[in-house]
């Protein structure tokens, strides 16, 4: 088996020295608290999730009285969140479909195209990050509501193809693309779309993959838009639901908690599975931000 | 369609031009066949609700298909905040019907973004029964009505009367020795605390609610006519008075609750109205602020057992004894049609909210009952909001059938109001959210900061609430 | 080159400009429609007396007057640089420690980095949530039950003025640090260990590695991080709002809150919430400015 390599500061030759090793051992013991902070809470909510009422308010133990699985099934019916998990999944697809399309586009013209002009949409697109998104939800509502375009998924979906940030990254990314392929491609006689889809999007896997990650889980999370556009509890999303439900009185606060799980659990099965991708990728870009 | 319903119809439809209360119409019987559109309505009851409720609700909406056949009903779990609403108003998307509190008729009115529905009531010939006072609520200055009451409520306090008997609170009946005024409930709240380590009193105190908790304290300390918090000068202008020494008095007291008497729950600045009664419902405070209409909260949605629970009149202070009276009213989308109209008019009618009695009627304020009592609300009489004396005594014999309470744990605060023992005032006249709002900041602070300048502290909410009223009526 | 081969290819070039244009064209119409219109929108409302949505009348800078003159905009505002001051406190070292203590574990490295991130993909809504039961004043706490083990008596944490934002810097820090700590990792990863080896020959100890190679390497990464980070802190709105209501005694309200205030708690004046968001937006601005003139020769943007 390969001996895995010291990457840090401290050196293979340090480990000789008493007080580096102590120092190590005290890095470990840090490492382990951290881990133990970062977790806790989920552990703690997913007890909570088997209080009933009575015992939430009023119990000073973490552990609950009782494992029984029926709280949970119980607030599962009540919310009738199994519509909820499907709406979520049908925001989520259109919406990383519209983010990398959309997105991808532009920053292609950005970053590669480079048309007479492009600067100024640049400079745009830059600006709009620093932007506060809240203040104009009122405004772009009423455009929702001109277009007709209430209670449908499609405005959520698009909105996720204006997004300044997945721009920058796809414009990094272009830019830090060799420019000869693309020549190559160009005098080929491939048309500036061909070459978007055959040569560029091939070798954006990395990105593309990231920005997926990032629409998934905004998507996932988001809900003061999804909440005023899609109030009919036919499209309601999870975040939605949870939402509506933190605001009615007669919630209690064990149920509450119970959907706080529910609401977690997809995007930590999701990050289960991606945590290679997420914890290596994502972050190979973001240093880039 | 037979013609023995078409005649019906049409016979009903008469009686109604004329304004006769129509007391035997079934509820199979179609009253308007050709009325076709379709009504959304707000506050259908969630998932969350309980089975009986949403069965309810599915019964009318039965009902309704029958006695309108092709009025197409789509439920909306929509509640009302006045911050959700406009942006709905304006987008066109308002569901037909939803229910605003009293505070808002006005704002909306005056705002243009609720719907007219005064022809339809007097198609109905409800249009007399109105109390003026909600016509005055409900109505812009023409007269035009917008609005109609759903329900009223009058502000007294929630008992966990096991709490009460824990602190050897009773009398000789073994009935929890409440406080008839704000000085005693400090003292008991005190003798609570004392005794069963719980808080005496929970104060939610976040958002609007303690504002709006706290202008009935500070009416029994003397904020009324002269000293009121909210006045129009003689030249119509709208003036508030936080500073009058009745007010500081009352703020004073709101200190003393946290730091002399300590009695308030762990966190009063963020608890709102469901974490009020969850704490009182699960025995971890005695006593909450709160109103006939809000029983089954601690009981049934909280798990108090209805025999642990009691409701007594608002405790009077030393300069009067007021309870704060209000409700919540079911308005309309500003862009209903005369069609939509008439049919929300019917469904309210078969939610029994329009002063009639038919067997339809009684027989879902029963299923009603029936369904509280089911799930361990107490049944007590609601607080009409029609002046309809036969149609108020009916529904009194429906509730004594139903009654699953002890009823003197409740007798104090309905004869208060009966016999006048408690002045009703209605919530302070304009803009009150925003003025609870402030009231509230300036409580947050004397409940946190023992040493806080509290004159100091009204004044500025004062000076705010004024540059808000200027701007927004005043102005105009 | 002949005039016409001339002509040709800038017939070419103009082509290829208009087929770029056309390329770009669904994204940039989706950007004007979700970001940019709306946004131009708004400042337009701060200029105006509204009712809702309807402008009623021009009042120049009015509502600016009107707004910046209260009170609460100051304490809002105080509340605001007071969030990011915590947020540089707790949010902005403790990632960089995190990157450096998992940096040099080696055995379980993957296991710690995948932990810390994992609170990073959770709703933010539901953390908050979860959060506010953790503080809860009650005896049934989280915290309370935790620090009730190690003998102090219950407190009631959201109550306290001078500790709500620290505490919602925390929940913040909690979801956000280990994110940014992996891109530290990706930072120092770039370091070569033949650096650290080479120094450690020359009897450099471990703290003067830290000091001499390693924090160099990442200090250009930590001044963009930095930059982020305020910009988003500037921006809170909903942990507050959640999590205190603004509470107690406006001790939490942030800027965002306060226009978010005036648009939907109850006032409904537009005019003053956009007024409040120029207001941000403009010190956004003049932070960023200020930053990329420090750091002009280094970004790729200016």
């Amino acid at each position: 088996m390969k001996k895995t390599q010291r990457t840090g500061v401290i050196r293979e030759y340090d480990m000789h020295s008493a007080s580096v090793k102590v120092g190590y051992g005290f890095i470990l013991l840090l490492c382990g608290l951290m881990v133990v902070i970062a977790v806790f809470p989920l552990i703690w909510v997913s007890l909570a999730g088997f209080k009933d009422l009575k015992e939430f308010v009023s119990s000073e133990s973490i552990i609950p009285q009782s494992f029984s699985p029926e709280p949970f099934a119980t607030t599962w019916s009540q919310l009738g969140i199994a519509k909820n998990y499907l709406n979520s999944l049908i925001s989520v697809v259109g919406s990383v479909a519209c983010a990398l399309v959309f997105n991808g586009l532009l920053g292609y013209g950005i970053g590669i195209l480079k048309p007479k002009g492009h600067g100024a949409v640049k400079r745009l697109v830059m600006l709009s990050l620093l932007m506060p998104p809240t203040i104009s939800i009122v405004p772009l509502f009423m455009n929702i509501q001109n277009l007709r375009m209430g209670n449908s998924f499609l405005p959520l979906w698009l909105s996720f193809g204006a997004n300044a940030m997945y721009v920058i990254l796809f414009v990094q990314f272009f830019e830090s693309l060799p420019g000869s392929i693309i020549e190559a491609s160009r005098i080929d006689g491939c048309s500036q779309l061909q070459t978007f889809f055959r040569i560029v999007l091939p070798l954006s896997k990395p990105i593309c993959t990231v920005i997926s990650i990032f629409a998934v889980n905004a998507a996932w999370s988001d809900f003061l838009l999804p909440y005023l556009v899609l109030r009919g509890a036919e499209k309601q999303t999870v975040m939605v639901r949870l939402f509506v439900f933190s605001t009615e009185q007669t919630v209690n606060a064990d149920a509450m908690m119970r959907s706080v799980v529910f609401a977690m659990i997809p995007p930590i099965i999701l990050f289960f599975i991606f945590q290679k991708q997420l914890t290596e990728n994502a972050v190979s870009v973001g240093i880039k931000g | 369609m037979s013609k023995v319903f078409k005649m019906v119809s049409l016979l009903l439809a008469l009686c109604m031009l004329s304004g006769i209360p129509f007391g035997f119409s079934a509820a199979e019987e179609v009253i308007d066949a050709d009325l076709t559109c379709t009504i959304t309505l707000g506050n259908w009851p969630p998932d969350t609700a309980p089975d009986a409720e949403k069965a309810l609700f599915e019964n009318y909406r039965a009902i309704m298909a029958k006695q309108y056949p092709n009025v197409t009903l789509v439920p909306d779990y929509y509640s009302y905040t006045l911050s959700n609403y406009v942006p709905m108003a304006k987008g066109g998307t308002a569901p037909s019907i939803f229910q605003p509190p009293f505070t808002d008729p006005q704002l909306l009115i005056s705002q243009h973004l609720v719907g007219d529905v005064t022809d339809a009531l007097e198609k109905f010939g409800v249009l007399e029964e109105f109390s003026p006072s909600y016509v005055e609520m409900l109505a812009d200055e023409n007269g035009r009505i917008y609005g109609l009451p759903r329900d009223g409520y009058v502000l007294g306090m929630h008992i966990n009367a096991a709490l009460f008997r824990e602190a050897g609170l009773v009398d000789e009946e073994g009935l929890p020795l409440y406080p008839k005024t704000l000085q005693e409930l400090a003292e008991y709240g005190q003798i609570i605390r004392e005794k069963t380590g719980k808080a005496g009193l929970v104060f939610p105190a976040s958002e609007t609610y303690g504002g709006w908790l706290f202008t009935n304290i500070a009416w029994n300390f003397g904020c009324v006519g002269e000293s009121a918090l909210e006045y129009q000068d003689e030249d119509g202008r709208w003036v508030c008075n936080f500073t009058s020494p009745e007010c500081i008095a009352a703020m004073e007291y709101m200190r003393d609750l946290r730091w002399k008497y300590d009695i308030l729950n762990a966190d009063a600045t963020t608890t709102d109205w469901a974490g009020a009664h969850s704490l009182l419902g699960t025995g971890e405070a005695a006593m909450n602020f709160a109103a006939d209409d809000s029983v089954d909260q601690p009981t049934a949605n909280k798990g108090l057992p209805v025999e642990d629970f009691a409701l007594i009149p608002f405790p009077a202070g030393d300069a009067g004894r007021y309870a704060l009276a209000g409700g919540t009213c079911y308005m309309f989308a500003p862009n209903i049609t005369a069609d939509q109209s008439v049919a929300l008019m019917g469904y309210l009618k078969i939610l029994g909210k329009l002063p009639f009695l038919d067997d339809s009627i009684i027989e879902g304020m029963r299923a009603d009952y029936q369904a509280k009592r089911d799930r361990g609300a107490p049944v007590i009489p609601a607080i009409s909001a029609w002046n309809d004396e036969a149609y108020n005594a009916a529904k009194q014999a429906i509730v004594d059938e139903f009654c699953n309470v002890d009823m003197r744990l409740y007798n104090d605060f309905f004869d208060s109001i009966s016999q006048g023992t408690i002045t009703l005032k209605s919530e302070e006249p304009v803009f009150a959210q925003q003025l609870y709002r402030e009231l509230t900041a300036v409580i947050q602070r004397a409940i946190t900061k023992e040493g806080a300048d509290l004159e100091k502290a009204l004044r500025k909410a004062e000076e705010s609430f004024q540059e808000y009223l200027d701007d927004e009526i005043n102005d105009y | 080159m002949s005039g016409q081969a001339k002509r040709l290819k800038s017939h070419a070039k103009l082509r290829e400009n208009i087929q770029s244009w056309l390329i770009m064209l669904p994204g940039l119409i989706l950007m004007t429609f979700f970001v940019w219109e709306p946004l131009f929108e708004s400042i337009r409302m701060s200029l105006y007396k509204t009712r809702n949505v309807e402008l009623v009348r021009f009042v120049g800078l009015d509502n600016f007057a009107s707004v910046t003159g209260k009170d609460d905009f100051l304490q809002a505002l105080q509340n605001t640089f007071s969030y990011t001051f915590w947020s540089l406190i707790i949010g902005f070292v403790l990632p960089i420690l995190l990157a450096m203590l998992i940096g040099e574990t080696v055995r379980g490295k993957s296991f710690f980095r995948t932990a810390v991130y994992l609170p990073n993909m959770l709703p933010g809504l539901a953390v908050i949530i979860l959060w506010s039961a953790f503080f809860s004043g009650e005896k049934s706490g989280v915290l309370n039950i935790l620090l009730g083990k190690l003998g102090v008596s219950p407190q009631s944490y959201l109550t306290h003025a001078e500790w709500v934002i620290p505490i919602i810097i925390v929940i913040a820090t909690w979801k956000g640090a280990g994110a940014t700590a992996l891109i530290y990792m990706a930072g120092m990863a770039g370091i070569s260990p033949e650096l650290y080896e080479a120094a450690a020959i020359d009897g450099a100890s471990v703290p003067k590695r830290i000091i001499h190679i390693l924090l160099p390497a990442v200090r250009k990464l930590a001044g963009t991080l930095l930059i982020l980070q305020i910009i988003s802190v500037f921006q809170i709105m909903y942990e507050p709002m959640v999590l205190t209501k603004g509470g107690p005694d406006n001790a939490s309200l942030s800027l965002m809150q306060l226009m978010w205030q005036y648009a939907f708690g109850g006032a409904m004046n537009y005019g003053k919430a956009s007024a409040v968001a120029v207001i941000v937006t403009l010190i956004l601005l003049v932070m960023t400015a200020v930053y990329s003139f420090f750091n002009r020769k280094e970004s790729d943007w200016d």
